[in-house]
């Protein structure tokens, strides 16, 4: 059986994770490899936590959820929370560091535990808007699951509209992506 | 305007909604009826953007009765029609598609699966088993599908309004919530291009001559007067089932030969059963995959078979009991122990079912 990347994000609604999943899953997708994303969605439009489901292999993909992750992204103190069921033992567990949370509330049992200052980053040296573009960056270094190359390929297909009015916009992007990628 | 939304075999990625809607415009579909609800809304939003391109039409109306007897219109005027719903939407359909049966319209339903009873979630679950097959006053005079993947819901969607126009039979796809709002690849591809020809529509209403002189009068009747009537209409449609039921009824099958626990599933939930079997088979284990894609009409002989062959038939699904219940309708008197792997309204993931097998192997 083909290997099968686990990977799950979860946030605040309107923090991005979906957009992240979507992005990763279409950069997988060109590769012509096999991606499947799914959203846990609710009936609320915003808040709660949003969580993404997202697996990535050569072969087709099994059952749409899983039961623990390769990698799970938390960026809420909620999210940690509600993620914790999904880490496993050999599970890297990702997480910002501006969440205030009691030590012993991370997962124990996680293979590697992240912190990683990507909502300072944002707000002091990029901006707020793409906090979530640097966890994209920090994902794909953290799994390899695709190259950076096709990240932001992936990013240009889902934004190229707001980059050609803007294209200060693709820039930061872009840096958002390789400060992400340096974070792990 | 180009005529033809797909004209070249092409690989996609995007959600079974959309999937759906590419099918039924592929299809040839002329309408849809629809009325909104989660999770099947996506279908209605991207059939109203082809739509207009591929000179299609769409009637959002107040509710799903009246988006099920609309349909039911729409066949009867010779066009292919179809509408889609979910949960609660599916129950306010029966009555339509109870019509639909009565009459031997040919609408097709596409059923995004949402939890039950009631509001319950808009998520997931596969708890429209017994409604989607059973529904309305009636004996499931139906077809239904149970996709599992992308691929299938382009796939069965289109075989569903040739199969529908073809037995005069109303059908179903079955889908779910995951299914609906995930994404995957497959391939899309123009039917005709296949070599998949087209059941022609052709109006039950409103045809030329004049009845009874130039042609047989037409007579669409969901009313009767007599009972030896109403029943006699029956014993012709029950026929028709039987034989339809040989060309129609589908299912895939794999590692059953030998093997001492059988995993039967439908829907999305064999993506997981198909992986846990393999997984299992890799270790030695004498484990089997069942599913049928047709749950009306079931693959009766091959289950029967199965039933006098296996030692033990662990039964999964996201519901209590629905799709089980079909099952052990046919393999009555069977010595094979049934074991229910039953979570209503929730996913089951691969290493669920590794786990169950070999609780129970």
């Amino acid at each position: 059986m083909a290997e099968v990347t686990k990977i799950m994000l979860a946030g605040e609604g309107g923090q991005g994770v979906q957009s992240v999943a979507q992005i990763l899953a279409e950069a997988a997708d060109n590769e012509g490899r096999e991606a499947l994303y799914i959203p846990n969605f609710g009936v609320e439009q915003r808040g709660g936590v949003s969580i993404a489901f997202l697996q990535i292999s050569d072969e087709r993909i099994g059952a749409p959820k899983f039961d623990i992750g390769d990698i799970v992204v938390a960026l809420s103190d909620r999210a940690i929370y509600r993620t914790k069921q999904y880490v496993g033992e050999n599970t890297i567990f990702v997480y910002d560091t501006s969440i205030d949370i009691p030590k012993e509330d991370l997962p124990q049992n996680a293979a590697k535990i992240l912190a990683i200052p990507a909502l300072e980053i944002a707000k002091n040296e990029l901006h707020p808007r793409v906090f979530n573009v640097i966890i994209l960056g920090a994902v794909v270094a953290a799994t390899k699951v695709v190259t950076a190359e096709d990240a932001k390929k992936a990013i240009e297909k889902k934004l190229g509209y707001k980059f050609e009015q803007n294209p200060k916009l693709r820039e930061l992007n872009y840096k958002a992506i390789d400060k992400g990628m340096e974070l792990v | 305007m180009s005529e033809k939304l797909i004209t070249e075999e092409k690989r996609v990625f995007m959600t079974g909604n959309e999937v759906v809607a590419w099918a039924a415009v592929a299809a040839g579909a002329e309408i849809m009826y629809g009325y909104p609800i989660t999770p099947q809304n996506e279908i209605m939003h991207y059939w109203t953007r082809l739509a207009p391109k591929y000179n299609r039409k769409f009637l959002q109306t107040e509710d799903e009765l009246s988006a099920g007897f609309t349909t039911v219109g729409g066949v009867m005027a010779g066009r292919k029609a179809f509408t889609a719903t979910a949960g609660p939407g599916n129950t306010l359909m029966q009555e339509p598609m109870s019509m639909a049966e009565a009459m031997r319209l040919p609408t097709v339903t596409i059923v995004q699966q949402r939890g039950g009873p009631s509001t319950a979630t808009v998520i997931y679950s596969q708890q429209e088993v017994t409604m989607t097959t059973f529904g309305g006053n009636g004996e499931g005079l139906r077809i239904v599908y149970s996709t599992a993947n992308h691929q299938e819901l382009f796939d069965y969607t289109i075989k569903a309004f040739n199969v529908a126009w073809k037995y005069r039979f109303p059908t179903f796809v079955l889908g779910d919530g995951y299914q609906a709002k995930m994404r995957e690849s497959l391939t899309v591809y123009d039917p005709e291009q296949k070599g998949i020809e087209f059941v022609p529509a052709e109006p039950y209403v409103g045809k030329p001559g004049t009845p009874g002189v130039d042609r047989e009068p037409g007579h669409y009747r969901n009313t009767y007067n007599v009972e030896e009537e109403l029943y006699e209409v029956l014993q012709g449609y029950f026929k028709d089932y039987a034989k339809m039921a040989e060309e129609v009824a589908e299912y895939q099958a794999f590692d059953t030969e030998d093997a001492d626990v059988v995993v039967l599933s439908h829907g999305v939930v064999s993506r997981g059963a198909k992986e846990a079997v393999e997984q299992l088979r890799k270790e030695g284990k004498k484990v089997g995959y069942f599913r049928p894609i047709t749950l009306r009409p079931l693959p009766e002989k091959e289950l029967k078979e199965l039933a006098g062959k296996a030692k033990k038939f662990l039964i999964v699904e996201s519901a209590q009991g629905q799709f089980a219940k079909l099952i052990k309708d046919v393999i009555y008197g069977a010595s094979v122990e049934i074991v229910p792997f039953f979570k209503p309204g929730v996913g089951i993931t691969t290493d669920e079912i590794v786990g169950k097998v070999n609780e129970i192997l």
